[in-house]
């Protein structure tokens, strides 16, 4: 089958923060340094290899990418310092950029300025909307209960809502990615019960992100603080959203502290208020191979991130000591940086959230495909040829 | 005629201002149009085109560092433009030597040069000077070795300078040569005994060039003779004070796998063939005489006088051959391929010695064997002859060459070698298997290529990608690779890892360069004057290159670039003419012999032949 070539593939990838890709030269020291490349996976190489040949159809099918955790070994390694390792992070922010239908996530990577003001413009939006809301139906100097400024009751309705509409964004975005790799991608025949097998993955690899723990499985001395700061930070993250998306009426209500809920919401907010710094940190200092290099959008992900979690924070605190006005001012604050935040997941960096355990699954399904075939081959090799 | 130039990947370095250079370029007779195009790599053809038809440019002169690799894009406008594409000039900075103290003066003179259409070389020749009919050579490896041969062998004196005891250099190391696998001794042992035995070579082992004074043609030389303190003349090499010597050290001559006494004789066959002291380790010298001296009573001819004083001696030359050649890079900094860390890691000419028939195994192949020191009370590895041949054999390529971190440049021979190293593994232990680990294989020579089928045909795997590291599995050494063709990650499991190590010129480059104020590279080789028009010649009149210290080549080219600088230094003498230096040219003469060539052509020096 012949396959569509695009030589300008790489001069595009620039955009999504690839480095010079053409400096490599094969030698393949990146794949074998690299943990999780094995026989059915061989990457960063090949993955180089297909961009040099400018194979965008090719790799808009793999699943390597996603593999990959970024512990910037390779690019440690690398002889001719053309980074596999950001080539491979860029890469990813290409997929999620392909697998998004209606190509607002390209335009997000490609450019810086439309992103920061398609997010200043929903935060104002947001803003004056909530303004008008609150004025018209509530009292400024109450925060919870009767006439609340912002009743629990309403911002429960509007998350459902921003909810549902990104979940059916990610859930057509994730269809075409299973389109992409397992229908366009797999060649081989899949057999249906292999994604009933490794279902369990799916979860597993959600709530552990073992993969990323593996990363330091060749390295002397081992640096785990990346993968356990990004596991505090996501579980965090997916606890938080699940106190905001269904108790949100609990969460927000009384000055009186409610433990049965609230303890919740206090954990996660450590791993996220640690997660966040850290980065932010890493990527100032570039403590790691990982952090030297930072794209527009990484920035806006953490710093957005940041902000959201200190002023859910403040609003909290103002809540609690009773000064409901600014209480009342820094939740505005708190929701004019969440709605686009969260309008803004399918379209960015934090989609990896759903795509990463995805690919995982799929990769397994794939590689079961694969050596089950091998095995056959073997045993009828008479019969098939 | 109305000229363009564009200055393509120039930056301002420490004696060069880009700028300065393009005001002096704009003053140009003919100069319409000066750009610099700054360090972009990619120049858009039509930008250029419309550019040559807007200022109707006749000729386009392309200065820089690379300008050669910027011809085709404007080539191809000039085209487009409906321009002669013979009248693109390249004025090629790094080729004519602008760097250093010189480089502003040299880059405009190259540029005025090339904007007259006029070949620098044809301009730029330096008057010549009277010439003292004797030679220096400093290095006697292979190179100094041939240089020096040719030289004597016309009749005229040569000064050969070594620093260590022996000539012969890392060639007199070597087993076999490739890709005719003859015997390296075999050729180079005839050459060193008639150098040794030439009346008109002056043998100066134990010495360095500390001080060099006067101009081309007439050059005084200081050289520091170190004592040798066992007198050449009288010593018959019996051997007598090895034996009582109680003081052991790594032996350089065997890539320090072996130990030596203080007293040695490098190897057996070297030239002068007679002991020296090691003053770095000998008892004696180190306690400033109050201890041991043993082997002066047991000196059957009285040869040895531990007391010998350095020398300086002064000479006066005409000519002065560079052939220092090179060194190892320090590969115990690549660490992830356990250099050092596991025994059986070997570079590559550790491994040469090993291999050697000459060498302390006798030429056996085998691996480590453990021993117990008593004196360090620690275990410590060491080859002995009767230890265990490897079964499984790895040779990785490039280690430390092609590498941005390390150097950048392809060290040339290492390919071959390499190749050479699993043919004589195979030969020695013919069912051990053999892996190559490559990244591209360079068999550039004559012969080469056959020589590398001729390899792959004995059973070597040939394993297409590089391995990054060694690693330790139960004491079983494993290394793993992407198969790049078969697409296959491999893993071996190996006795013995061989690392075709990067070569570095040699440490005393950098004071040479001081006292002759010749330049080097950005690698640290000597540069030449021109890379294709005179590869033997440096900026300095009468200072040539030989081998190794001008860049990384194997031996035949070595011995041929040596005869070519033989043939320079001859050239001077016969003629009594030594070429002076080029920065006595001012850039006013050029320019102004530069203008007499073009009026005389007619202003078309190039197209006319």
């Amino acid at each position: 089958m012949s396959i569509r070539v695009n030589p300008r593939f790489i001069n595009d990838l620039v955009l999504f923060g690839a480095e010079d890709v053409q400096l490599c030269y094969h030698c393949g020291d990146c794949s074998t340094v690299c943990p999780h490349a094995d026989e059915v996976y061989k990457f960063p190489r090949k993955s180089m290899r297909q961009l040099q040949m400018g194979l965008e159809r090719k790799i808009e099918t793999t699943l390597e990418p996603w593999l990959c955790y970024y512990c910037g070994q390779c690019s440690e390694q690398c002889p001719r310092e053309a980074a596999p390792g950001e080539t491979m992070m860029s890469l990813r922010r290409w997929l999620i950029s392909r697998y998004d239908f209606t190509g607002i996530a390209k335009q997000f990577f490609k450019s810086r300025m439309t992103e920061v003001i398609t997010i200043i413009c929903f935060a104002l939006l947001t803003g004056v909307f909530l303004l008008y809301y609150g004025y018209s139906m509530g009292n400024f100097h109450i925060y919870d209960g009767e006439g609340a400024f912002l009743s629990s009751s309403f911002i429960h309705e509007f998350d459902l809502t921003l909810g549902s509409l990104l979940l059916i964004f990610l859930a057509i975005n994730a269809f075409r990615m299973w389109y992409f790799t397992m229908i366009k991608g797999t060649k081989i025949p899949v057999p249906w019960w292999l994604y009933l097998k490794e279902l369990y993955l799916l979860p597993w690899h959600f709530f552990t992100q073992k993969r990323y723990s593996e990363c330091e499985s060749k390295r002397d001395p081992k640096i785990f603080m990346p993968w356990i700061i990004h596991l505090g930070l996501m579980l965090g993250y997916v606890i938080m959203l699940v106190l905001v998306m269904v108790f949100i009426e609990r969460l927000q209500s009384g000055p009186a502290i409610q433990w049965q809920v609230h303890i919740f919401g206090y954990i996660a907010t450590i791993g996220l208020v640690t997660g966040t710094i850290y980065f932010i940190r890493s990527r100032l200092n570039k403590t790691y191979e990982q952090y030297k290099k930072s794209h527009g959008t990484d920035w806006v992900f953490v710093v957005l991130l940041f902000f959201i979690v200190l002023t859910g924070i403040a609003q909290h605190i103002f809540h609690r000591t009773g000064l409901y006005e600014l209480a009342n001012i820094t939740y505005i604050a708190h929701l004019m940086c969440v709605v686009p935040w969260l309008l803004r997941m399918p379209f960015s960096k934090w989609a990896h959230l759903v795509y990463r355990p995805l690919a995982m699954y799929f990769a397994a399904i794939r590689r079961d495909a694969i050596t089950s075939r091998e095995s056959l081959l073997k045993s009828n090799s008479v019969s098939i040829k | 005629m109305r000229t363009g130039v564009f200055f393509c990947q120039v930056e301002n370095g420490k004696n060069l201002n880009v700028d300065a250079i393009a005001k002096y370029t704009a003053n140009l007779p003919g100069v319409e149009f000066v750009q610099i195009l700054g360090t972009a790599a990619r120049i858009e053809v039509n930008v250029l085109t419309d550019l040559i038809k807007m200022k109707s440019l006749e000729r386009v002169v392309i200065a820089g560092d690379m300008p050669g690799y910027f011809k085709p894009v404007f080539t191809k406008a000039m085209a487009l433009a409906g321009g002669n594409t013979d009248e693109i000039q390249l004025a090629s900075f790094k080729e004519r030597g602008a760097s250093g103290e010189f480089a502003q003066d040299r880059a405009k003179a190259v540029i005025a040069c090339a904007s007259m259409a006029v070949p620098f070389s044809l301009v730029a020749i330096p008057a010549g000077n009277p010439v003292n009919h004797s030679t220096l050579v400093i290095g006697a490896g292979i190179a100094g070795i041939q240089a020096a041969l040719e030289i004597a062998n016309a009749g005229k004196q040569v000064y050969l300078v070594e620093q260590t005891g022996t000539i012969g250099g890392h060639m007199a190391m070597f087993d076999k040569t490739f890709p005719t696998l003859d015997c390296a001794a075999c050729i180079l042992t005839p050459k060193m005994v008639s150098v040794g035995q030439h009346e008109m070579i002056h043998l100066l082992t134990n010495s360095n060039v500390t001080e060099v004074t006067g101009k081309p043609g007439s050059y005084r030389a200081k050289i520091h003779q170190r004592a040798r303190r066992i007198d050449v003349k009288s010593c018959v090499s019996c051997g007598l004070c090895v034996d009582v010597c109680p003081v052991k050290v790594e032996s350089e001559f065997d890539a320090k796998i072996s130990l030596r006494k203080a007293v040695y004789i490098p190897f057996p066959q070297a030239v002068p063939n007679a002991f020296l002291i090691d003053e770095k380790n000998c008892t004696y010298v180190l306690s400033g005489g109050k201890k041991c001296g043993v082997c002066v009573n047991k000196c059957p001819k009285e040869c040895i006088n531990l007391d010998e004083i350095d020398k300086i001696i002064d000479i006066e030359v005409g000519n002065i051959v560079l052939a220092t050649g090179y060194e190892l890079l320090d590969v115990g900094k690549i660490e992830q391929y356990g250099y050092g860390v596991y025994p059986d890691v070997l570079t590559s000419l550790e491994f040469e010695r090993l291999t050697n028939a000459s060498g302390f195994t006798g030429g056996k192949i085998v691996t480590k064997t453990k021993r117990f020191n008593k004196r360090t009370q620690q275990e410590e590895w060491f080859f002995s002859p009767d230890g265990v041949p490897p079964r499984n054999v790895a040779i990785i390529h490039c280690v430390g060459s092609r590498n941005k971190k390390y150097n950048a440049y392809c060290s040339r021979v290492c390919c071959m070698y390499s190749l050479k190293f699993a043919h004589l593994i195979k030969e020695k232990i013919p069912n051990a298997n053999c892996y190559e680990f490559y990244i591209d294989m360079r068999a550039f020579g004559k012969g080469y290529e056959e020589f590398a089928e001729r390899i792959k045909q004995e059973g070597t795997f040939v394993v297409r990608g590089h391995s990054a590291f060694v690693t330790m599995n139960n004491g079983q050494m494993v290394v793993r690779g992407e198969d790049i063709i078969n697409d296959k990650m491999v893993e071996f499991q190996v006795d013995m890892v061989i690392l075709a190590v990067g070569l570095i010129p040699a440490s005393g480059n950098e004071e040479l360069s001081r006292i002759l104020g010749i330049t080097r590279d950005s690698d640290g080789w000597f540069s030449e004057l021109d890379y294709n028009g005179s590869p033997t010649d440096t900026e300095k009149g009468c200072i040539y290159v030989a081998g190794m210290c001008q860049g990384p080549k194997d031996i035949p080219d070595t011995v041929a670039q040596a005869a070519a600088v033989a043939a320079g230094v001859l050239r001077t003498i016969t003629s009594g003419k030594g070429v002076g230096h080029l920065s006595s040219l001012s850039l006013n003469e050029i320019e102004t012999r530069a203008k007499n060539i073009h009026t005389l052509s007619g202003g078309h020096y190039v197209n006319q032949s």
